[in-house]
């Protein structure tokens, strides 16, 4: 098992989507910044000011820290899920594809190990990925935007019911929990995709499957027509990871949502290892 | 086969905890528990109907068991909305037994008007103007040993966020004018959008009108009907009653559900406290 995650890891690695994942959350944190930085401009000085009489966009609002939370929710929602669905995806029907999946395969590895394996590879990199992003975020905040505490309002990022506030390094321990929660979050889509790529023979179609359906359930749980469907889709669920972002986190609720991601996981792992075992491998 | 038995035991295993765990936790009411002192019982209600109407002003056919709704649950105070006019609010005052005194607001550029009932037969009402719409206020004492209760009716803009913050950040400047020992209550339909439940957007300038107006109105007051639930048959909780952050005690807060009259689109939001 070791040196199948050994190899799995060297060949994430080496591979160049691994570095177009992390350059293109870079390209999206600067639009951010940039987007950020232009509209705290406009909303705390000049007409802002006399248009409405109170503002909780006082400068202080506009933090390091207010920042990052803006940038990684917005992200988390559309971006990561695609990097994600992408390595994920990727793992067997892109062994398949290259027509090493045979020749892996007639090792004597089972092939439980070896879906576990580069399952193990897409968490590390669905890590990297939050953490990076996190880090990054926070680095640039710091720089450019600057310090202070994290204050919450109702509404916006629908994320409280009442105004609150997360002191600095307390908040920056939640955005440490996020990078945490995220990951177990995404790993749901990681496990849609590892699925899709042992069902179909080419990566493209099991990452355009696992986007297609993760889209899907994404937008239609925000349409109010499908209110009733919303507690059903794995995507609601997903939504458990910015708990740690409020600023008394309810945990009956988070331990709930994240045990429900949980069962997805494992389920559809095992789900992938039984159609792998029994799959003729003819590629 | 030993990799297959973990990850069928963890897909029980999680499976498990989430049953076990519920998804949300229920909130206590702030203050909740029950405590002596005088009592003071508001309503809010906006009578208007829903949109498909082709006039969505209240109906003078509804005031009848609108008033029997106000007399069988019996508040001190009641902030109504949409209503046509003062002949309207005339009629229902008759058909409140003239238990009540009340007025109504100005027009404005509007063509309904939110009024304002009290049992207090020495209650005084105000107009209150912000900028192009109007809210009712009225001054009274509930018992000869409390102090002044100020309530405003307010009802804000339906369609543009950016009025409803201008118009609330009003009501509020108004009502922190009054003189100090007046204990004010601001009551009425805002029409925010803030409920956590709603994700369709993840951010625009009218989800943060509506942020910023109730995050000013909670600067200074308490939402005491928070945690009553919806008010409006479309599940959106747009009606509230804000009242002082620490000086009374919530003891009930609800919405008397299944009580819209005709193709009323709110519930009334009964709220009870101790002074």
């Amino acid at each position: 098992m070791t040196t199948l995650l050994r190899l799995e890891l060297l060949k994430l690695l080496r591979s160049r989507s691994f570095y177009l994942s992390f350059a293109a959350l870079s390209g999206f944190v600067l639009l951010m910044l940039w987007g950020f930085y232009s509209y705290a401009q406009r909303k705390t000085s000049g007409l802002a000011g006399e248009q409405f009489k109170y503002t909780y966009e006082s400068k202080s609002y506009f933090n390091g820290l207010t920042f990052t939370l803006y940038s990684l929710v917005f992200a988390f929602s559309l971006l990561i899920p695609i990097f994600v669905a992408m390595t994920a995806g990727g793992q067997i029907a892109g062994e398949r594809r290259a027509g090493t999946l045979r020749m892996i395969c007639v090792r004597p590895v089972s092939r439980v190990s070896l879906v576990l394996s580069k399952f193990v590879i897409v968490a590390i990199h669905t890590y990297l990925l939050m953490a990076f992003f996190i880090a990054l975020n926070l680095l640039v905040g710091l720089l450019f935007v600057g310090w202070g505490d994290l204050q919450l309002y109702p509404g916006a990022l629908n994320l409280v019911d009442e105004p609150g506030r997360i002191l600095r390094d307390d908040a920056l321990w939640r955005f440490f929990y996020a990078s945490f929660s995220g990951t177990w979050a995404l790993l749901v889509v990681a496990a849609i995709a590892m699925l899709l790529s042992v069902l179909f023979e080419n990566p493209v179609t099991a990452v355009a499957s696992t986007l297609a359906i993760y889209l899907m359930l994404y937008i239609v749980g925000r349409i109010e027509f499908f209110v009733t469907l919303r507690p059903f889709f794995f995507t609601t669920d997903m939504d458990f990871w910015r708990d740690v972002l409020k600023p008394e986190i309810p945990w009956p609720s988070f331990y709930h949502y994240a045990t429900t991601c949980g069962a997805y996981i494992f389920g559809l792992l095992l789900l992938a290892v039984v159609v792998f075992e029994r799959k003729d491998i003819t590629s | 086969m030993l990799f297959k038995l973990l990850l069928g035991a963890g897909f029980v295993f999680m499976l498990a905890v989430a049953f076990l765990l519920g998804p949300s936790r229920q909130r206590s009411l702030l203050g909740a528990r029950s405590q002596e002192g005088p009592h003071l019982k508001l309503m809010s209600w906006n009578i208007g109907y829903g949109d498909l109407e082709s006039d969505t002003r209240a109906r003078s056919a509804d005031l009848p068991a609108v008033a029997e709704i106000i007399l069988s649950n019996d508040p001190d105070a009641v902030a109504l909305q949409e209503l046509t006019g003062a002949d309207q609010l005339k009629l229902l005052l008759a058909h409140l037994k003239n238990r009540y005194r009340g007025s109504v607001s100005s027009f404005g550029r509007a063509d309904r008007v939110a009024a304002v009932l009290v049992k207090d037969r020495r209650a005084h009402f105000d107009d209150v103007v912000t900028g192009e719409r109007f809210a009712a206020a009225a001054t009274f004492h509930p018992n000869k040993d409390l102090p002044e209760i100020v309530l405003v009716s307010a009802h804000a803009d339906a369609f543009s966020a950016s009025r409803r913050r201008t118009f609330a950040a009003d009501v509020v400047d108004w009502t922190r004018g009054r003189p100090k020992g007046e204990i004010a209550f601001i009551a009425g339909d805002f029409n925010f959008e803030v409920s956590i439940r709603n994700k369709t957007n993840l951010f625009t300038d009218e989800a943060k009108h509506d942020s910023e107006a109730y995050a000013y109105l909670l600067k200074y007051f308490r939402d005491l009907g928070r945690d009553a639930g919806e008010t409006s048959i479309n599940d959106r909780r747009i009606d509230y009653v804000f009242g002082p952050a620490e000086t009374v005690t919530l003891r009930r807060a609800e919405v008397l559900r299944g009580t819209a009259i005709g193709r009323m689109d709110h519930w009334p939001l009964l709220v009870e406290i101790v002074l």
